[in-house]
């Protein structure tokens, strides 16, 4: 199977760095597309074959709960996996994304081992 | 004001803990005057809205947030530098998210991005009269401390 392309979108690029290197802890062959805000993120989205997004809440211009709403209204991204790795970690939050179609949901800070756990579920080795 | 102020305390330090590779100690919090002047070089702010209002600072030696940065970033910093602006922004982001969990039974809280303030003996004036701000000292094994301060009030 092909290199998987991952979609990071975090305004912090600390945080993008941080979740791209658990990512490639677990050996799976991928390249990474970024974005610093959920604005950005849907033009990536619209230009490129992505396979995962790991997406982050609170950012500028729009919000990753905003953005997850106008994937998720798009056919075409219905299926998309795509994981919030956010603070936002009151189970209000997690209900909501869920909610509005968040495949899965990490609480920063990244934990290698869920980190992990999470992704395997999603078969994408 | 005082029973808000537990999930900070505990949020700190497992974050400096797993996030920043560190133990920390909290000291006796205490209230600080709202315009009160302070000696550290950087802070970085949190509005709390929703169904409370308020912010929660963290403030610290430049020492302090350069040598956190280096931990995250795995490089050595020697200024304030975008990446520590980053670093220092994203640990209030992690502490305010992560203590809304604590404080999910008394309201519903949304937490704005984090501002930036630096420069020595800088202020953080904050924007309510009458609640009462709590400074956390925290204390790290390296001997370097810091502040978290946390003003907040439930609307209506």
């Amino acid at each position: 199977m092909g290199a998987k392309t991952v979609l990071v979108v975090d305004d912090s690029r600390i945080m993008r760095n941080i979740v791209k290197n658990t990512f490639l802890s677990m050996n799976i062959p991928c390249e990474f597309i970024e974005a610093s805000t959920g604005k950005e993120a849907l033009v990536r989205l619209d230009n490129n074959a992505i396979d995962l997004v790991l997406l982050d809440w609170n950012m500028p211009e729009l919000s990753g709960l905003d953005f997850l709403k106008q994937a998720r209204s798009n056919p075409l991204h219905k299926d998309l996996p795509i994981i919030m790795i956010t603070s936002e970690a009151a189970r209000y939050n997690v209900i909501e994304a869920l909610k509005n179609g968040a495949t899965d949901y990490i609480i920063k800070p990244v934990n290698e081992k869920t980190f992990q756990q999470k992704l395997a579920k999603l078969h994408l080795k | 004001m005082e029973k808000y102020i537990q999930p900070f305390v505990e949020v700190c330090e497992s974050v400096f803990r797993d996030f920043l590779q560190t133990e920390v100690r909290a000291d006796r919090p205490h209230f600080i005057d709202r315009s009160e002047a302070n000696n550290w070089d950087i802070s970085a702010v949190i509005g709390l809205t929703g169904e409370a209002r308020g912010a929660v600072v963290i403030s610290m030696k430049l020492n302090l947030a350069l040598s956190l940065t280096s931990t995250l970033t795995g490089q050595q910093h020697t200024g304030l530098d975008d990446e520590v602006v980053d670093a220092i922004g994203e640990v209030v982001n992690i502490i305010a998210g992560n203590a809304k969990r604590g404080l999910e039974e008394s309201f519903r809280l949304v937490i704005s991005l984090p501002t930036i303030v630096r420069g020595n003996n800088h202020s953080v004036i904050w924007p309510t009269e009458q609640t009462r701000i709590i400074c956390i000292p925290f204390r790290l094994p390296s001997g370097d401390t810091f502040c978290l301060s946390v003003a907040i009030e439930a609307v209506g």
